[in-house]
């Protein structure tokens, strides 16, 4: 439907390997394009209940389309085509070998200081690609972060994306994973703007850190705790107008801890770094333009190359070579976890 | 709608050329004049208009379904899918876009019903059902290439009107709501298929200005845009206010509606697959 007119018609044109994976709204396929022969992914939207099937084009789905239809960016999912029936519709993707979920939790893995400066480079270049056409992606987590196998990563999942800065409108809180979810929208924040998703980069990278998700709340309220836990509860002087916001609870004061310790790690520019996106004032927090020219993004060590980065299963010889070294000797410190 | 124009789908793939167009509509053209298309265009945006009344929602929703409605029938004829059915299909589409909250089928079946036979007694009274526009959604969609955020004049509008009141101290209400209007009206011709929103915006502001003899020439003078552009869009709208006058709706759709002849309204998909090929 997108692109390359009839031909686009005709039957049988992309060919199902395999099942890659089934998400709330849909299920995902790898495919081959036999036009183009190229691998792709399908994501084929459940029909769900009749009542749904009533309301005509899946809402996720055309919020996806809709806004990838205007998004071109390398560092962002390309919608290449859109295929279906009746009210049965399918996106076509690019194929990304893996996603980031993927590589944190893959223990054969190490992440170097320049791997991890790759990864948030290209991370927040998406990102402010979005944001520079007012659009909020509302739901970044580590596996919606999808890498190929050339080590280009794209932001991916439009479906709770949503365009802002339009002061008429009220927006709901119920958005985001609630591991990368803003304090702000754990408060009932109705307004809110690029501070949602600049927090959620913050825990991205923290995760990347520490191989586990920083703050793992188990409710919402669990959740705000455990952000006060480590950076401390926030007093109204850091953060002016909390005590105004809807949902707005109490936390007992808790001291924090230095992100120093937290990351032990990291350097000096990237724990600025982390504190910038991780600023409890929304209106603190980096801009993805402000983060692109931040320290950390100017010293050494400079980010590797694309094709340096580790993907699952699969290691570069170099990074196999770590490995063993590895394996002869102690575990370095890298896997790290955050005792509460 | 925010986003960047310049790099947009609309700007990119949907400014049309006149020709085009006019080489698109040959095949309706030669059952209808292309005065008679044009009333034809009025009376569906009216139509999408009421519609949206109806449904209470908001302008932008209605600007948007009438962009799709003019799209759909820029490539395709008539007599493809009955305009009874695509107009509250485009309401349908535009309303999920613009994110207006949750519009049930139900609801709008219901409306559809209750403004034929209370607004448009002349129309034809079949009553649509809903799997007939969700099907139509599909080929809605299918024929706009997916390409679904719509920018409209509106925006340009405000920004002019501010820079009106800023720089020559220019604040006055009755031209912004006339230009407002003038918008509006603009949505009943090809303007939204051949120009970007900011000629059309200018436009309407001139012929604004002209009708309560506010003169800005000076302003427009200091603005480096194409001037023959918008004098175009001018030309559109006010030939569409000559031909607004003299149509009476009642009187002569039912007549230009015979002259399309029957178009299948139930898209049973073999026929409208064959049309839409």
């Amino acid at each position: 439907m997108t692109s390359d007119g009839k031909a686009d018609k005709s039957k049988g044109r992309y060919e199902k390997i395999k099942h890659l994976g089934e998400g709330q709204f849909a299920n995902v396929y790898k495919a081959k394009d036999t036009l183009k022969n190229e691998i792709v992914a399908i994501k084929k939207i459940k029909i769900g209940s009749r009542a749904e099937a009533k309301d005509g084009v899946n809402r996720t789905a055309l919020r996806e389309i809709k806004l990838l239809q205007e998004l071109h960016h390398d560092n962002i999912i390309g919608l290449l085509d859109v295929i279906g029936h009746k009210t049965n519709i399918q996106l076509v993707f690019d194929f990304m070998e893996t996603d980031l979920e993927h590589v944190v939790k893959d223990d054969g893995i190490i992440l170097m200081p320049g791997h991890i400066k790759n990864m948030t480079l290209q991370m927040v270049l998406g990102l402010e690609y979005l944001h520079l056409h007012w659009i909020l992606h509302r739901d970044l987590k580590p596996n919606n972060l999808l890498m190929n196998d050339r080590g280009r990563i794209k932001l991916a999942d439009f479906g709770l994306a949503r365009f802002f800065g339009s002061p008429n409108h009220t927006y709901t809180h119920q958005v985001v994973t609630r591991w990368y979810r803003a304090p702000e929208l754990l408060l009932g924040a109705r307004y809110y703007g690029t501070g949602v998703d600049i927090w959620a980069i913050g825990c991205i990278i923290a995760e990347l850190l520490l191989r586990v998700a920083i703050f793992r709340g188990e409710s919402d309220l669990d959740q705000l705790v455990k952000i006060c836990q480590v950076l401390g509860t926030p007093t109204d002087n850091e953060w002016p107008g909390m005590s105004k916001l809807p949902d707005y609870v109490g936390v007992k004061p808790m001291p924090g801890m230095p992100l120093k310790h937290v990351f032990t790690a990291a350097g000096d520019d990237l724990i600025q770094f982390l504190a910038s996106c991780l600023a409890y004032d929304p209106m603190k927090r980096y801009t993805c333009t402000e983060a692109l020219k931040s320290a950390y993004f100017i010293r050494e060590p400079y980010p590797c190359e694309d094709s340096e980065l580790p993907l699952p299963g699969k290691r570069t010889v170099a990074q196999k070579r770590r490995r063993d070294e590895r394996e002869d000797r102690s575990p370095p410190l890298m896997r790290k976890r955050l005792a509460f | 709608m925010a986003g960047n124009f310049w790099q947009s789908s609309h700007c990119q793939q949907w400014l049309l050329d006149r020709q085009d167009v006019l080489r698109e509509r040959g095949n309706d053209l030669k059952n209808l004049s292309e005065e008679d298309y044009q009333k034809l265009m009025v009376f569906f945006a009216n139509y999408i208009q009421a519609i949206g009344e109806g449904l209470k929602v908001r302008q932008q929703v209605i600007a948007t379904a009438t962009v799709y409605f003019k799209r759909f029938y820029a490539r395709k004829s008539l007599k493809c899918i009955d305009p009874f059915l695509l107009a509250p299909t485009c309401v349908f589409l535009a309303s999920k876009v613009e994110e207006f909250g949750m519009m049930s089928t139900t609801k709008l079946t219901g409306t559809l019903a209750n403004l034929l036979k209370t607004r448009y007694p002349y129309a034809p009274q079949e009553p649509i059902r809903v799997n007939q526009i969700l099907e139509a959604e599909f080929f809605l969609l299918e024929m706009m290439d997916c390409c679904l955020i719509v920018y409209h004049p509106y925006r340009p509008l405000t920004q002019f009107l501010h820079d009106l009141a800023h720089s020559k101290e220019i604040k006055d209400e009755n031209l912004s709501s006339l230009a407002w209007k003038i918008c509006n009206d603009s949505l009943r011709t090809d303007v939204s298929l051949l120009y970007p929103p900011y000629q059309i915006a200018l436009a309407c502001l001139h012929i604004a200005s002209v009708m309560i003899g506010r003169d800005l020439k000076n302003w427009f003078a200091e603005l480096s845009v194409d001037m023959e552009k918008v004098f175009e869009v001018m030309q559109y709208i006010l030939s569409l206010y000559r031909l607004w006058k003299n149509f009476d709706e009642k009187e002569q759709v039912p007549l230009l509606l015979q002259k399309i002849g029957k178009p299948s309204l139930g898209p049973s998909l073999m026929d409208v697959n064959s049309c839409l090929l």
